[in-house]
């Protein structure tokens, strides 16, 4: 696996490491309506290789033109996520790829009767058979899918080229005063969106709203104390993942800025991390150009 | 006083069982020895009040409410069987998944002997409940069901799904046309039915069935199903903690 420079080796599950055959029998899964009730839609259709795996879209749609709930989140270093969704609902990517199958807004569709179809395929089962020694099944169809995810990295970014080729000129004067900003108490952003993926994967409230109209890891939880808390994204590429939030409710990236330069709407669950930071508009301008720094140059 | 009496009982059966084996002595056969161990099974009647689910079938509510069913299944797991000397003796592994057309859940072998009574979960307990079902064989119950009768995207299974079709409309005389579900599911709602009181004997040479009966109605005591009919759990804690609640009360042994 081409794991990316200053990134440690992901844990893997020993029952899935991966191979050729199972990276590239998960990869026609991804691609493959097959998964669908009505073979209308692939994984792919929220998760685009030109969008880098997102749609564009503030929700989703899903099956029948369906609006999904939430925004569809990056797959690209998947690996490296503990815990699965915006609320964290999945604890392992394999339990993950059984939900956009089941969702009656996304494929609507039953696992037994996936398995049924790709049994009868005229590729699959040899596919399966070469991958896992096993014919296609909830347990391998699943496994295939995650394992193709888990080989998709970001790539070098100019901010890689800056911090681990010391490459002092890959980052503009007004790129390196947003960097500034980013990792200093200024913007305290790097508190949330730290390390190699710009994600410590925890759930924080950042004061989007007074009330909250998705729960978000209360749904899992249950608990009032977790109202309005969703995973923090990875901010790779984040340039090319709009737009924003776990609803899309931010447009750009300056929208975004300008949220967290508010200090959010004072919400009890709100982190103490998001306060008003009274940055000028040339430093909110450094902050975006910082912030597109972190896309995949190729 | 009753322990003098039951032992008096064992003397009185085992004197008849010398006087049978001693009527054999003509013909050289062994006697057949008897055994240690008789199949366990639950027998479960799935109602409506004193009536079988049927899927379909319009029955009413407590209060008056028709409705119908498409689905009504529910795990039964950690079944412990209480010995005459308060040790308990889990049932190791045995899952239950129950549905109305069916009634004969066999338990296995059990060992011979008297018991005080039983208890078991209606659910499951944590770690099964969260485990990856893919990576379950299809020996067991734990697989992907038809319909689904597991959460993917808050990854858990659920304990009881009920779904069927009510009559909304404010005075109850109108189509039983609403689509409505139950399903409920969670760690906290696991309940344990504690018949720990409900003595029963294995006898040597016959298998033992306990008879139960789960009713619906009990589960939707205070249901009201014209502005209650939605819970995925967690999207209606309220609703499906009734519910829950309400697992405690609706079996009864036959």
């Amino acid at each position: 696996m081409d794991v990316p420079k200053g990134f440690p080796y992901p844990n893997i599950p020993p029952d899935n490491l991966p191979t050729a055959n199972r990276i590239n029998l998960g990869k026609k899964l991804f691609f493959d309506p097959i998964l669908s009730r009505d073979s209308s839609k692939s994984c792919n259709s929220c998760h685009h290789t030109d969008k880098k795996f997102t749609d564009g879209l503030a929700l989703s749609i899903g099956i029948d033109g369906n609006l999904t709930l939430r925004n569809s989140m990056t797959i690209l270093n998947t690996a490296y996520q503990p815990y699965f969704f915006w609320d964290g609902g999945a604890p392992t990517l394999e339990q993950q790829t059984l939900a956009p199958i089941e969702n009656p807004l996304e494929m609507d569709f039953d696992v037994n009767l996936v398995v049924e179809r790709l049994i009868q395929h005229s590729e699959y089962p040899e596919l399966f058979q070469k991958a896992y020694d096993l014919p296609p099944s909830p347990y391998t169809l699943v496994r295939a899918i995650s394992n193709y995810e888990r080989s998709l990295f970001t790539k070098k970014s100019r901010y890689d080229e800056y911090l681990y080729d010391n490459n002092t000129s890959a980052l503009t004067a007004s790129e390196i005063n947003g960097m500034t900003i980013f990792f200093g108490e200024q913007g305290e952003c790097f508190h949330c969106h730290g390390e190699y993926n710009f994600t410590d994967y925890s759930f924080k409230n950042n004061g989007l709203y007074l009330s909250y109209a998705d729960s978000g890891r209360a749904r899992i939880t249950t608990n009032s104390s977790d109202v309005g808390k969703f995973k923090v994204p990875s901010l790779r590429n984040v340039e090319h993942t709009a737009p924003y939030m776990h609803d899309g409710s931010r447009a750009t990236l300056e929208d975004v800025i300008e949220h967290y330069n508010t200090g959010g709407q004072p919400h009890p669950n709100k982190s103490g991390l998001i306060q008003p930071l009274n940055l000028t508009p040339q430093e909110k301008i450094d902050l975006v150009n910082f912030l597109k720094s972190l896309s995949d140059k190729e | 006083m009753k322990k003098a009496l039951l032992r008096s009982g064992l003397i009185i059966l085992s004197t008849f069982g010398v006087l049978f084996t001693s009527c054999k002595d003509d013909d050289d056969t062994e006697p057949t020895p008897a055994s240690t161990e008789q199949n366990l099974t639950f027998h479960i009647h799935t109602n409506v009040g004193a009536t079988s689910v049927v899927y379909g079938t319009n029955y009413a509510h407590t209060d008056g409410r028709t409705f119908n069913l498409s689905d009504l299944r529910y795990y039964i797991s950690n079944i412990v069987l209480i010995k005459q000397d308060n040790s308990e003796l889990p049932i190791s592994g045995k899952v239950l998944l129950v549905n109305p057309s069916e009634n004969e859940y066999s338990l296995g072998k059990v060992p011979v002997g008297s018991y005080k009574g039983f208890r078991f979960y209606l659910g499951l307990d944590s770690a099964t409940n969260h485990t990856d079902p893919t990576t379950y064989t299809s020996e067991n119950l734990f697989p992907i069901q038809t319909p689904s009768i597991h959460w993917s995207w808050n990854s858990g299974y659920i304990f009881m799904k009920i779904e069927g079709l009510v009559d909304t409309s404010l005075a109850g005389n109108g189509n039983v046309n609403f689509p409505f579900f139950y399903h409920v599911g969670l760690d906290q709602n696991t309940k344990t039915i504690d018949f720990t009181n409900e003595a029963f004997t294995v006898a040597s040479g016959s298998d033992k069935e306990i008879g139960l009966e789960f009713d619906l109605l009990s589960t939707l005591t205070n249901v009201d199903m014209r502005t209650e009919n939605a819970t995925h759990t967690m999207d209606n804690m309220p609703l499906a903690t009734k519910i829950a609640d309400n697992w405690t009360i609706s079996f009864e042994i036959e």
